[in-house]
């Protein structure tokens, strides 16, 4: 049995064109790579 | 093999799969696997590009722009979202339409989410018609037409949003809610075991079809006639309609043709007479210029004239009458460069000898009763001297001879106020009555 208020609630706001520039600044762009460098970096120092 | 060579592998076994998905329409599963691939590598400019593409298939247009910016910022050097950015930003007012779009769905989800269905449904219909391809308008409306017990609108959304993304898990599973209240599913469900519940041909089977039947005699005869009269209704419904729309077409194409022969023949007509009219203007210019050069006394032919008598005098040493013409020449009419040192020395020498001459002039027109021929030498004098009060009061007797009276005390007041020590002044005050 769907709920119809909680599945209408849980639709999320589209995001404005206008917002798009601030949403590349806020863009966490780490990836598996910047972690394994980090990692390697740490173990190189101790 | 290192980490960084397995991270990359990781990376392209992601994409590929995503790749994969998104051939096949499940465009929310390839977005995973692409998400997937961008956080083991996030220079993956092929896996990003695609993601872009998804998001933007699904509508979600601020999405695709976030991933291509990144992209090209990324890599800069041959990237197709340089394309895909130049594209969507091209094309007139897209990105603005694009814009409210999303506006509308967000205040339409606003509504919703406030109660006001009515509201939502009007504004996501409107939505889905300018944009068919935002999957998430299509679900928002799909839950409210399910809410609201209307079945069959939630499953043509739905179908809609599947058409656009095969796997998408809210259609899916509203789908089912949907097709079990609307009997389809039992449909369904009796189709699938039909489908498995046939036995097996044998090689001894004939199908014969349903509406088979053996032909008799008069039966070909009325199949015949039945034929005959479909031939003729094809040949008057179908046939003619379309030979008479060719007609037409043809008829069309060369009165346009001729129409395009007319318009041209106008604008041929229009520019000759433009041209006649401009041809008219340069000749009455031309005319005009030539009367200036040539025509009356203040032409610069005339002009010329005058100084090479102005020169004739000199030679005579008939300075008086060099003065005459000088000061009823007009040089500014003599342009010529080669005469520009003639003039000047021409008008040093009047500047300083030409006053004295006027002035003698001028005292024997007045000495014949000229006042008029006066007054026009006392003028020219003026225009090369006028600060010397015995002229300007010579100027104001004969103005007041001739009955002029406020010239004349016009006259008598300057010599009062700038030439105040003269002895004139007071003879100026005397005569103003002071």
């Amino acid at each position: 049995m769907i709920n119809f208020e909680e599945e209408i609630d849980r639709f999320r706001p589209s995001l404005e064109v206008e917002e798009v520039s601030d949403a590349i600044v806020k863009t966490d762009l780490t990836d598996m790579t910047d972690i394994m460098m980090e990692i390697m970096k740490a173990v190189k120092d101790n | 093999m290192d980490y960084f060579q397995i991270i990359q592998y990781v990376a392209n076994s992601y994409y590929n799969r995503g790749l994969e998905l998104a051939r096949e329409r499940d465009l929310s599963g390839a977005a995973g696997y692409l998400k997937r691939a961008l956080q083991f590598n996030k220079y993956h400019m092929d896996a990003r590009n695609l993601l872009g593409l998804i998001f933007y298939e699904m509508g979600e247009t601020s999405d695709a722009l976030i991933q291509w910016v990144i992209s090209v910022n990324l890599q800069p050097d041959r990237n197709p979202a340089d394309h895909y950015l130049d594209e969507v930003q091209r094309k007139q007012g897209q990105l603005e339409v694009a814009s409210q779009t999303i506006r509308k769905y967000n205040q339409a989800l606003l509504h919703a989410q406030s109660g006001s269905d009515d509201l939502a449904v009007l504004q996501l219909k409107r939505i889905v018609e300018e944009k068919p391809n935002f999957v998430k308008a299509h679900l928002l409306l799909a839950v409210l037409y399910m809410a609201h017990e209307d079945y069959t609108k939630a499953g043509k959304s739905l179908l809609k949003v599947l058409q656009i993304d095969k796997n998408n898990e809210k259609a899916g599973r509203y789908m089912e809610y949907v097709k079990a209240r609307t009997g389809k599913a039992d449909v369904e469900r009796r189709k699938l075991k039909n489908a498995f519940s046939h036995r097996e041909m044998e090689d001894d089977d004939v199908i014969l079809p349903p509406t088979y039947k053996e032909s008799t005699g008069w039966q070909a005869i009325v199949n015949m006639v039945i034929g005959l009269v479909l031939g003729v209704v094809v040949v008057l419904f179908l046939i003619r309609p379309a030979w008479e729309r060719s007609l037409n077409y043809d008829h069309n194409q060369e009165m346009q043709e001729f129409a395009d022969k007319l318009n041209m023949a106008n604008q041929e007509a229009d520019n000759l007479r433009q041209q006649i009219a401009q041809y008219q203007e340069d000749k009455e210019r031309t005319e005009a210029s030539l009367n200036s050069l040539a025509g009356d006394s203040d032409s610069t032919l005339s002009q010329y004239q005058t100084l090479v008598r102005i020169l004739d005098a000199y030679r005579g040493n008939d300075f008086q009458t060099a003065v005459q013409l000088y000061i009823d020449m007009d040089p500014s009419r003599i342009t010529d460069e080669s005469m520009a040192d003639i003039l000047n020395r021409l008008k040093a020498d009047m500047d300083a000898n030409a006053p004295a001459v006027l002035e003698s002039l001028a005292a024997s027109a007045t000495a014949a009763g000229n006042a008029d021929l006066a007054l026009h030498y006392y003028e020219k004098y003026m225009e090369m001297n006028d600060r010397n009060p015995q002229i300007i009061y010579n100027m104001a007797m004969i103005y007041k001879a001739k009955g002029d009276e406020d010239t004349a005390d016009q006259l008598f007041g300057q010599v009062i106020m700038n030439f105040s020590d003269s002895a004139l002044a007071a003879r100026a005050k005397e005569q103003r009555g002071y």
